[in-house]
């Protein structure tokens, strides 16, 4: 289908214009660039994160979350700034929408918005049930959990709910590379999703729990159809469950205090949180769990593998039989040796010792943080936010709110800084400009392949269970590091990546992507650019004009921060793109010079470095 | 699963370059290329390279080198012969197809291995999967185990160790910690690993930094030095950002070389002061310009003795043929190789990797699948450095996240410390098991504890008897450093009595 395209575009103009104008090179005949109501231009300023938060004073930021007052209302940058964090990109509807109601009253409707009436699980269903009438012998897999997850980022009116999904995804993982997640157990994947978006507003507790039961964390690592110790053979019980839970979801390796710094001994040796004896105990917590199977508390319903299809989803069941009935002595609590143990009541007190644990506050918080806004956020922004934590229970509804509009993340000073913000997450790029440029799916079903080469990234597919990056990433030898910033992101950006990257970006912007409709018979790949498709599209007469349309694209995208010398190289660029004869061009030259400078414009700006931080 | 098979790999470079044959690409080069015209040829007479073959997830290493005397065996059986499924290999048993596959049963007894050196009264095998590798140990000579190695600040007894007595490495059993303190010698948030280090001791002697530490498996601390800095390459070679160039050799992108020119200039530079722009600008400027040197340099991958592509296919424990990702990294690294004269260097580290060693669960399957990765990887890279004429040149050595657990979970094994490792190569003091091989004791009656072993602790984990900084030393003196330069490498060397060459290096 990229042939295709291609030569639906190329061809006209190669018959047209090729010897005189593809080579042409741009001779002084450039638009005067530069200008523009960017607050950015040049960003030549530098301001560590620290002194951020005295910038804005606290009625600024009182107002600026207020937006029913019109003399305080919001400027479009500061709207897509903030939908930059908080959604999967911002789209002028959004952004009009933003401005009108002022940030609380956003957050508010996103707070009670239904979640997408159709959930991950029946994105899944529907394509199954669609792909085995092509074909009976086919069933959905991980790639329908991917296509949902596009669908819904691009299309969910309930953003800042599957925004916060995708993040906690990345904190609580689980994956469709792994055998747990993928082939017919990827239904669970979605139904995990699901879960996590349902989780998303509630108690920290509430979603530990609905992580520790789901069947396919259970048997991601491991403790699905786990069994009690055997003194007299030397069995034990699996211990991944009961590290990992400690280590990535709730406490981590190291106490901290509420700004997130750690917390040593009188040697400066940091104080750890756990011992092996505390794995090793709480283990046997994680013991007994298998199949909400209808057959009851057999052990065949224990031991049998998820067969229908409700049981990829259906919270994992307690066999008391097969669970730890010894003393457990954990992070300082004690559940004592008892014959009459049950999963339950066992997982209840590990599980309110790890949410009610100090450490939950500045260690999820901090994480959060780091998905929405900026990888270095200052020691007070994280102790701002873990106290809102505290404050509320454990509420993630309030920690995120406290996240959103924390001065340190709605001060615009942060623009002109140079180590404020986060690189941009290979998904969060393209969902950006998925959504700033209307792209279409023409299935509805946005049926994008893994991107995990392409990208280096796919949504739910982590290669381990400690995502794709780390939190405290630093990357060798690189500027970064020399300013002390941790940069998680570019964990993934290896060279390869990087190649990849600007490649598949190349490719989608003028071919569009992913597979040619379920059956494979379109003529083209089901996600497109409006502007390649819609022959009304607003952008196509933007282009018209060089100047205009890289400003716009930098609002757009950049939300104005696109250096006046980027701006430059662009606009040069594309106004050398000029396919019509004078004095009369035909529609094939005029149509074909707009779409050639609208995805080189496009890609120019999408492969920058600029556009590839979040600010 | 869709998206497995043998073209696996071809269809990854497609993806990652893009698909774009047909599309003219970027414009002139707007760097600085002087590096690559500047090379000259080295003599390849003195050419060395290390290759770390990293096991992701913690290599059971208890089912990888087996001893198979009596009193060890026996214990062996009775602990890891638990329910549901045992994890205890077998001896002296002929593969049963009709028993469930990958189990012992199926695979068979454990592969004797005869070593040169006296062990006394001890005698070894290995995984039924490593036929390669036994006939590589026993006939060739060119493999070599060390017994029982794991990270050590200082040697420890099992007294030590029980009552705290002595210093101990930091976040001991947890995956990405001991991943980083086996490549950089310390917890994750280590900035310089050990390769890396190597590496910036001999970098003098390459015309080229560019290409002394290279990646076939994204970012790893252990190839960061403190001036060495990491290329990561694809496993299918180096992919090339925007497009082909034209006939004339023109880079174009949508057709136009204004725009070919344009993205060069944009993706390598950043013109706001933001470190981490001004940190993806030089990824993409290292992209960019390793990508035109190698991609002249490189020899064909379909060509012999690299290819064709069949030879990347390894025999699975189902019975198929199937893509081996370990073998197609050793590839580009078989290629780099071949290419030192003209990327005109003399010293090399390579990283490359293979996942899902965590076998917490259904272990036997699993492990006889990577087992049988590796054991077709490495005779496939000695195949093809040995046609080379580099098998004397290249030293090949797995390192792993930790050894597990000796103790069944009743299909699976937990977290460990020490295990057992191989060395590969014409270098190699081949043949043999260096180290002392541990005392493989049974479980007490009340606990988990291993008192019978002075070398197991509890779920008869193993306490490490060679530590990291003496198997990276005795890889390092044979890559060229000195004492005083392994000592700087290695900071925990001097608590091992001056012993840092294991002898499993020829010298």
């Amino acid at each position: 289908m990229e042939l295709s395209m291609w030569k639906r575009w190329w061809l006209p103009i190669l018959a047209s214009a090729r010897s005189t104008v593809l080579v042409a090179v741009a001779t002084g005949s450039m638009a005067a660039c530069g200008g523009g109501g960017g607050v950015c231009d040049g960003c030549a300023v530098s301001a560590p994160p620290a002194e951020l938060t005295q910038q804005a004073g606290p009625s600024e930021l009182l107002a600026q979350s207020n937006g029913s007052s019109a003399s305080t209302s919001l400027t479009r940058q500061q709207a897509r700034r903030f939908l930059t964090q908080a959604t999967f990109g911002p789209t002028q509807a959004e952004v009009d929408h933003l401005m009108a109601v002022g940030y609380q009253t956003w957050l508010d409707e996103q707070f009670s918005v239904p979640m997408s009436p159709t959930s991950h699980v029946a994105a899944w269903d529907a394509a199954n049930a669609a792909i085995m009438k092509i074909d009976a012998g086919q069933r959905a897999s991980s790639g329908e959990v991917t296509s949902s997850f596009w669908r819904q980022a691009v299309t969910g009116s309930d953003q800042l709910r599957q925004r916060v999904a995708l993040a906690l995804s990345e904190i609580f993982v689980v994956s469709t590379a792994d055998s747990c997640g993928s082939n017919a157990y990827s239904r669970g994947t979605a139904g995990y999703l699901d879960m996590l978006g349902r989780q998303a507003f509630g108690s920290y507790r509430a979603l530990l729990e609905s992580v520790a039961l789901h069947p396919v964390m259970g048997c991601y690592l491991s403790y699905f159809q786990n069994q009690k110790e055997d003194l007299s053979t030397g069995r034990v019980p699996d211990e991944n469950f009961a590290r990992e839970i400690m280590q990535l979801f709730s406490i981590g390796l190291y106490q901290l205090n509420s700004d997130g710094s750690i917390k040593t001994d009188a040697k400066q040796q940091p104080l750890e949180t756990y011992a092996a004896a505390d794995v090793s105990d709480l283990a046997k917590v994680f013991t007994g769990w298998g199949l909400n199977c209808s057959t009851g508390f057999t052990a065949s319903c224990f031991f049998s593998n998820p067969s229908i299809p409700e049981q990829f989803l259906a919270d994992m069941r307690g066999f008391a039989l097969y669970h730890s009935t010894a003393e457990k002595s954990f992070l300082g609590t004690v559940v004592p040796a008892n014959v009459f143990s049950t999963p339950e009541a066992d997982l209840k007190v590990a599980l309110d010792t790890l949410a009610s644990h100090p450490n939950v506050g500045p260690f999820i918080g901090k994480q959060l943080i780091q998905r929405l806004v900026t990888s270095n956020p200052s020691p007070a922004y994280v102790a701002r936010v873990a106290a809102a934590f505290k404050a509320s229970g454990g509420n993630l509804r309030v920690t995120v709110s406290a996240i959103l509009l924390d001065t340190e993340a709605r001060n615009m000073s942060a623009l002109s800084s140079s180590t404020f913000g986060k690189v941009r997450e290979p998904l969060l790029r393209f969902s950006a400009l998925l959504r700033a440029f209307d792209a279409r799916s023409d299935s509805g079903q946005y049926l994008i392949n893994s991107t995990a080469e392409s990208l280096g990234q796919s949504a739910l597919a982590s290669p381990s269970v400690f995502n794709f990056f780390r939190p405290g990433y630093v990357k060798p030898g690189s500027s970064s590091a020399a300013a002390n910033l941790v940069t998680p992101e570019l964990q993934i950006a290896t060279e390869t990546n990087a190649a990849a990257y600007v490649n598949f970006m190349t490719s989608f912007i003028w071919a569009g992507t992913g597979r040619a409709g379920l059956d494979n018979s379109a003529k083209r790949g089901d996600v497109q650019l409006d502007f390649n498709v819609n022959p009304n599209s607003p952008w196509l007469a933007r282009a018209d004009d060089p100047t205009a349309l890289v400003e716009e694209i930098n609002q757009r995208l950049m939300y104005g921060t696109m250096p006046v010398a980027l701006k430059t190289e662009i606009t040069q660029a594309i106004t050398a793109l000029d396919f019509k004869a004078k004095p009369t061009p035909t529609a094939d030259q005029i149509a074909g010079t707009r779409k050639y400078r609208l995805w080189s414009a496009l890609l120019l700006t999408v492969a920058s470095p600029e556009f590839q931080v979040q600010r | 699963m869709r998206d497995h098979g043998s073209n696996a790999a071809r269809r990854l470079f497609l993806k990652q370059s893009g698909a774009f044959s047909l599309m003219g690409a970027a414009a002139p080069l707007a760097m600085n290329l002087a590096a690559a015209s500047a090379l000259a040829a080295p003599a390849a007479t003195d050419y060395r390279a290390l290759v770390c073959v990293f096991l992701y997830g913690g290599n059971d290493a208890f089912n990888t080198v087996l001893a198979t005397d009596d009193p060890s065996w026996a214990n062996y059986t009775a602990v890891r012969n638990q329910q549901p499924e045992s994890i205890a290999l077998l001896r002296n048993a002929a593969p049963n197809r009709v028993a469930k596959v990958g189990s012992p049963e199926w695979l068979g007894g454990a592969l004797p291995i005869s070593v040169a050196s006296m062990q006394s009264g001890r005698s070894f095998a290995m995984h039924p999967m490593l036929d390669s590798l036994q006939g590589m140990f026993n006939t060739n000579r060119r493999v070599a185990v060390v017994a029982n190695v794991g990270p050590l600040v200082e040697p420890l007894s099992k007294a030590d160790y029980l009552q705290s007595l002595k210093r101990r490495p930091k976040k001991l059993f947890s995956h990405n910690d001991q991943q980083s303190t086996w490549m950089a010698l310390a917890p994750e948030g280590t900035a310089v690993g050990w390769g890396g280090r190597l590496a910036d001791a001999v970098a003098s002697a390459n015309n080229s930094s560019l290409f002394t530490a290279i990646s076939a498996s994204g970012e790893s601390v252990w190839l960061t030095g403190k001036t060495v800095r990491q290329y990561q390459v694809s496993p299918a070679g180096p992919v090339r950002m925007g497009t082909q160039p034209d006939s004339t050799g023109v880079s174009r992108v949508y057709g136009s070389d204004v725009v070919g020119a344009a993205l060069e200039r944009i993706v390598t530079s950043s013109r706001s002061s933001h470190v981490m722009s001004v940190d993806m600008a030089a990824v993409n400027q290292r992209s960019i310009q390793a990508e035109r040197i190698l991609s002249s340099a490189l020899p064909s991958e379909a060509l012999a003795p690299y290819g064709p592509a069949g030879a990347l296919q390894y025999s699975t424990v189902a019975g198929g043929r199937a893509h081996n990702p370990l073998a197609q990294q050793l590839q580009v690294v078989a290629r780099t190789i071949a290419a030192q004269g003209s990327l005109g260097v003399k010293r090399q580290v390579f990283f490359v990797s293979l996942g899902g060693f965590d076998t917490h669960n259904k272990q036997n399957l699993a492990h006889a699948d990577l087992m049988a990765k590796l054991n077709h990887a490495m005779q496939y890279f000695d195949t093809t450095l040995s046609a080379m004429g580099m098998a004397q040149k290249v030293t090949t050595f797995t390192a792993s996240d930790f050894g597990r657990s000796f103790t069944s979970n009743g299909d699976g094994s937990d977290h460990g410390w020490g295990g057992h490792h191989l060395v590969m190569g014409g270098a190699v003091q081949g043949g043999d098991v260096h180290g002392a091989f541990p005392v493989l004791a049974k479980k007490n009656s009340r606990d988990n504890g291993f008192d019978g072993s002075p070398d197991q602790i509890n779920n008869g984990i193993l306490l490490p008897r060679i530590s990291v900084d003496q198997y990276g030393a005795t890889l390092g003196r044979w890559f060229g450093l000195t004492s005083g330069q392994l000592g700087e490498v290695f900071p925990n060397l001097v608590n091992f009595g001056g012993l840092s060459d294991l002898g499993f290096m020829k010298t």
